[in-house]
């Protein structure tokens, strides 16, 4: 029976299975249908659908110039951000995959040359996994000296009739210098996209490895015999608590986040939660943290500020980190955020580098969503449907001053640090674009 | 690598189910009704704007949702119009979710047309969707899918899944002038019974006919009208056999859902039913529902399916506070209201101090000074001049309103349509300038003002759609006003008369219509006379008649009636043939006797209520025929003779006012004064009986 009901509905899964056979507009207005559908929804599976959709675009895309494969990546990404705005990973990872371009297209001439003022500023800092970053680290102290020996002369004048005036100089280097692993034998066109692809392949390892990578810093901030406030049921938590309950004895207080999120974090706290295909999780074959006899208590969200002088530390997932250290998280956060400050417990948010946008919070409430109001108050009741307005927010924004740190892939920030991350990893001319 | 695998496996599950089956979604653009009109006198009716998005969207979003991958598309009155739409849009796109999107042409006139043309079609594999081109629903159906496979494969003879949603007695997404009443088996989510109430028709029964027969076999019924029937059905191939089988089948439920359940004893087929707690579904039956469902959509009921999700490309709505949703490319002025609830779409201006509450403006609105608009549906390029009022009406795309005027709630004015300055449209009015036929009216300037286009449109009585009354009481030319709350007064009541009426038979004939008598009348007096032209025997004709009479669920007073006009009549033929009246009738009674005594029931009572009426029809029959007077005075005799009629009932008779009641009742029964002095007198002389009636023969 539930086989049956899997093979029907349209989801990550089924994107993902579809990529591969099916032409390349085909599956763009797929995406932007099950983004606007709210059949792809989790801010990884948004994230993982947008890279692995860019890795198709520019692998599809036919041509060597640079300038050309930014615009189809804009155009994309255009596309995908207008099917659902509050899904703020989705512009992330096309920024990022155009900073990717940008950078192979601006690595392969001289530095004076460069198209960003910030390029050497931020190049050092590529977007990749942390623990990648030795390599193309390597490569860019490399660069500046290479490239300036081997690009310039013979190829100027073609590409400057093919390119854009601006972009006038941007032309591929030849291959030794250019990268590393790059093979010789191919076109130094060609050579551009092999490495923005190879570049995708690298951010769609970090979504795969993010919690795990986040899951080591656990043990530095939980320590024994605390007692930790957490809500909604969001993997990267569960597996940050998972990694510190291997070592250490501790309670958990989980506030189960009516009426949105309810189910699946009863699920996630009682250790039976469906294997949920949306998510691509390790849920299913996970214990839950009572079965390592971590104490959790479930409480309501009313009972949150109660139980808040006794907490040690509050761990939040969280939907979105936008440029200024505020978050985007589900509803009912700001509250416990709220709660934590007035008793001084310290708030820590986990959340992969993906995450964290370079958009400015300008208008906090275009940023949140509004859900099903049947969550809240049953359809069936008449005479209240007509009279009421409901609202059932599916975010909070809580803003920065109530939190305390951010622990990324990267590592620990804290929240007026955050700027500094998000320039290292979003070229400035692609913030808005 | 774990969720890798995971994924693998699971994908190599779904093709494998997707070779095993494909599902087909079949969508009813039209549904042959007229309650839209006059706004789909020159437009599908699933192309109307539903909060500024086209009916058939939400419809096809909602397949879509399902993972539906074949989509057959019925068009009905303007399908060219809908066909053209629908080539241009995503879903036609090599993108479309739908595998297959057939668009099928018919020239059908109802629900039951479609479905037999589809079946003469062979185009349906498998289980398949049934929608109309008007469901609203977020609703994931896989789940009411899987129990339908489920119990299919248990038993072949389960047909039908209907998906119904909870909703309280009073809802506002709920029809009402015609509640659905489902009877339910809930051990086994079967439907046993289906009926009809109409709140509007006063002939229409209000009572419910439960078969004896599902109280006695079914340990639990749930008896519900809380349900909103959203008409997505999920059928086997069986159903479209049953509706060919039953040629005279029109709508789905009406007919068909009553048929099929009602003659489960010959066929065995049952229907069940899926009762959905949570998600939201309902359909745009009629305007009232329209209005109802715009504003679940604005609530945010429908969710996803809502303004913001931005449906067809190119719009660009944004949820501001308070359910505001608004496009790019809006002018406001810096005077105006916009207040909650509220739609606007791109390319709308709106001038200073003018206020909107709760309204659904389209595209490229011209909204001037000083303008109130409270809970109006204004559709794409409206024009509305400086101090207008329209306080809840629906204004169809391109309509010209001048200056000072004002849109009474619940009017409606159609497309094109120009009203001049300092008109005042009444309540319920239907404007239009587009005819029946398709060719612009004449214009009435009483209607429209000096200046103005348009004329009042009446809808039409020829159409003979049952429920075409109910629709103008109900569907919505009154869909804001207050009064409409008397039909919850109405549910209240009716929810405690089904519970009575379930469990006594009711007695239908009791308010059995005129029509009904009379053609039972005609073909019994008919039949009988035929019978008795050609000498049947008593038996040939007895039989016959009650046949009639069960047919025809005719009374005895029917039945006497009939006979006393077959009677007379022929005896008439038989003394124009020369007989004697004498003769006649002796030759007539004595023949048929039984076929008359069947009719009287009161042998044995004081009062010879039935005898009496038999008399009395008789006179009445004679009054209008030649030598009426003597032939009853001979019937008088005869009846007596054959100890059919009781001497109390001829007095009886004789007292009875209704024997006296005009002169020509009094002149034909004159001559039967002397018989019934007779039998008076016979009371004291029993012996001088015999010679007395020999004496009156002549």
């Amino acid at each position: 029976m539930p086989s049956t009901s899997v093979a029907l509905t349209p989801g990550l899964a089924s994107f993902l299975k579809s990529l591969n056979t099916n032409p390349i507009d085909t599956s763009i207005e797929n995406l932007i249908s099950l983004l606007k559908r709210r059949q792809i929804r989790h801010s990884r599976s948004c994230a993982t659908a947008t890279a692995y959709l860019l890795l198709r675009v520019v692998s599809a895309c036919r041509t060597s110039d640079p300038v050309k494969l930014i615009e189809r990546v804009q155009s994309v990404g255009r596309r995908l951000i207008a099917a659902q705005p509050r899904e703020m990973v989705v512009g992330n990872i096309v920024r990022r995959v155009l900073g990717l371009i940008r950078e192979e297209a601006e690595g392969d001439h001289d530095a004076e040359f460069a198209l960003s003022e910030a390029g050497s500023e931020s190049q050092p800092q590529t977007p990749r996994g942390f623990d990648d970053s030795s390599l193309p680290l390597d490569r860019d102290v490399l660069r500046p000296d290479a490239d300036r020996a081997a690009s310039r002369p013979p190829l100027t004048s073609m590409f400057s009739l093919l390119s854009h005036p601006v972009e006038d100089d941007s032309q591929p280097s030849t291959p030794g210098t250019q990268s590393p692993r790059g093979l010789p034998g191919h076109g130094p066109a060609k050579d551009v996209r092999a490495e923005v692809l190879e570049g995708i392949n690298e951010i769609t390892d970090e979504l795969d490895q993010v919690d795990d990578q986040i899951s080591s810093y656990a043990l530095e901030h939980i320590h024994s015999n605390e007692i930790i406030l957490t809500h909604t049921s969001s993997t990267t938590v569960q597996k940050f608590l998972l990694k510190a309950a291997s070592k250490r004895k501790f309670t958990v207080i989980h506030a189960e986040s009516f009426p949105n999120n309810h189910d699946a974090t009863h699920a996630t706290v009682s250790g039976n939660s469906p294997a949920d295909d949306e998510n691509l999780s390790f849920e299913a074959f996970q214990k839950p943290l009572i079965a390592l006899g971590i104490t959790v208590i479930l409480i309501p969200d009313s009972a949150v500020f109660a139980l808040m002088s006794r907490v040690n530390k509050v761990i939040l997932g969280t939907h979105s980190v936008l440029a200024n250290g505020g978050l985007v998280a589900a509803a009912g956060t700001r509250v416990i955020a709220r709660a934590a400050k007035v008793h001084q417990t310290p708030v820590v948010v986990v959340s992969g580098v993906y995450k964290l946008s370079p958009v400015y919070p300008f208008d906090f409430d275009s940023l949140i969503e509004y859900g099903d109001a049947s969550k809240v108050l049953p359809f069936e009741d008449g005479d209240l449907v007509d009279q009421i307005d409901v609202q059932n927010p599916l975010y909070d924004y809580v803003p920065a001053e109530l939190v305390d740190l951010y622990i990324t892939n990267l590592g620990g920030h804290a929240p007026s640090y955050l700027y500094r991350i998000v320039s290292d990893h979003y070229r400035k001319e692609d913030i808005s674009f | 690598m774990g969720a890798k695998q995971k994924g693998s496996s699971k994908s190599k599950g779904n093709q494998a189910e997707e070779v095993e089956e494909t599902l087909q979604a079949v969508v009813l653009a039209d549904t042959f009704e007229t309650r839209f009109e006059p706004f789909t006198l020159d437009k599908p009716r699933c192309l109307l704007p539903l909060a500024n998005t086209p009916l058939i969207e939400y419809t096809l979003e909602f397949l879509a949702n399902a993972g539906v991958e074949e989509v057959f598309l019925y068009g009905g009155a303007h399908s060219d119009k809908l066909e053209k739409y629908i080539n241009a849009s995503k879903w036609r796109a090599l993108s479309s979710p739908f595998k297959k999107l057939t668009f099928l042409k018919s020239t059908s006139t109802s629900v039951g047309d479609v479905m037999r043309d589809l079946d003469g079609k062979h185009l349906i594999t498998g289980d398949f969707i049934v929608v109309s081109g008007d469901v609203i629903s977020n609703l994931p159906i896989e789940g009411a899918l899987a129990t339908h496979r489920a119990r299919r494969e248990a038993d072949k003879n389960a047909i039908m899944t209907m998906v119904l949603r909870e909703a309280g007695p009073n809802h506002r997404t709920k029809s009402s002038s015609v509640s659905p009443v489902f009877v339910i088996d809930p051990t086994k989510d079967r439907c046993l019974h289906y009926e009809e109430i109409d709140h509007h028709d006063d002939d229409a029964p209000t009572r419910l006919n439960i078969d004896t027969e599902i109280i006695l076999t079914h340990s639990e019924l749930d008896i519900r009208q809380d349900l909103i029937d959203c008409s997505i059905d999920i059928c086997t191939p069986d159903v479209l056999g049953l509706w060919s089988d039953s040629f005279d089948y029109q709508s789905p439920r009406k007919h068909y859902l009553f048929g099929v359940l009602k003659d489960y004893e010959l066929n065995g087929k049952t229907i069940h039913t899926h009762i959905i707690k949570d998600h939201y579904a309902a359909r745009v039956r009629n305007l009232k529902a329209y209005d109802a469902i715009s504003k679940d959509i604005i609530s945010r009921w429908t969710y996803p399916l809502c303004p913001d999700t931005n449906l067809l490309p190119g719009h660009t709505y944004d949820l501001r506070k308070g359910s505001l949703y608004q496009e790019q490319g809006v002018t406001l002025a810096r005077s105006c209201v916009i207040g909650r609830r509220t739609v606007i779409g791109k390319g709308t201006s709106i001038g200073d101090r003018t206020t909107v509450h709760s309204t659904v403006l389209g595209r490229n609105c011209k909204i001037g000074r000083n303008v109130k608009l409270d809970g109006a549906y204004i559709w794409d390029g409206v024009v509305i001049g400086d101090n207008t009022d329209v306080p809840g009406a629906i204004i169809a795309d391109n309509v010209v309103i001048g200056k000072g005027c004002t849109v009474a709630p619940g009017a409606l004015i159609s497309h094109d349509v120009k009203i001049a300055d300092g008109v005042e449209v009444e309540s319920g009015k239907r404007i239009t300038k587009v005819g029946r036929n398709g060719t612009a009216g004449p214009t009435d300037s009483k209607v429209v003002g000096q200046g103005g286009e348009g004329y009042e449109f009446v809808p039409g009585e020829d159409d003979d759609e049952e429920d075409d009354d109910a629709s103008v009481a109900s569907s919505g030319l009154v869909y804001r006003m207050p009064g409409l709350s008397l039909s919850s007064a109405s549910i209240s009541t009716l929810s405690s008369e089904v519970s009575d009426g379930s469990w006594q038979r009711s007695a239908r004939s009791s308010f059995s219509d005129e029509e009904e008598q009379d053609h039972f009348h005609h073909d019994a007096s008919v039949s009988l006379f035929d019978g008795l032209r050609d000498g049947v025997s008593a038996d040939v004709v007895q039989l016959e008649l009650v046949s009639l009479r069960m047919t025809a669920n005719a009374s005895d007073v029917q039945v006497r009636r009939a006979i006393v006009t077959s009677f007379m009549k022929y005896i008439q033929q038989l003394m124009e043939g020369g007989k004697g009246a004498g003769d006649a009738v002796h030759e007539v009674f004595s023949k048929y006797r039984e076929v008359v005594e069947r009719t009287l029931f009161d042998r044995n009572k004081a009062e010879k209520r039935d005898q009496v009426d038999l008399l009395l029809r008789l006179q009445q029959d004679l009054v209008h025929r030649n030598k009426g007077d003597t032939v009853l005075l001979f019937t008088a005799k005869e009846l007596y003779d054959l100890e059919l009629v009781d001497e109390e009932a001829y007095e009886q008779w004789w007292d009875h006012e209704r024997s006296t009641e005009s002169e020509e009742m009094k002149t034909v029964r004159s001559q039967a004064q002397q018989f019934v002095d007779w039998l008076a007198n016979a009371d004291e002389e029993e012996s001088s009986e015999e010679e007395d009636s020999d004496e009156d023969d002549e």
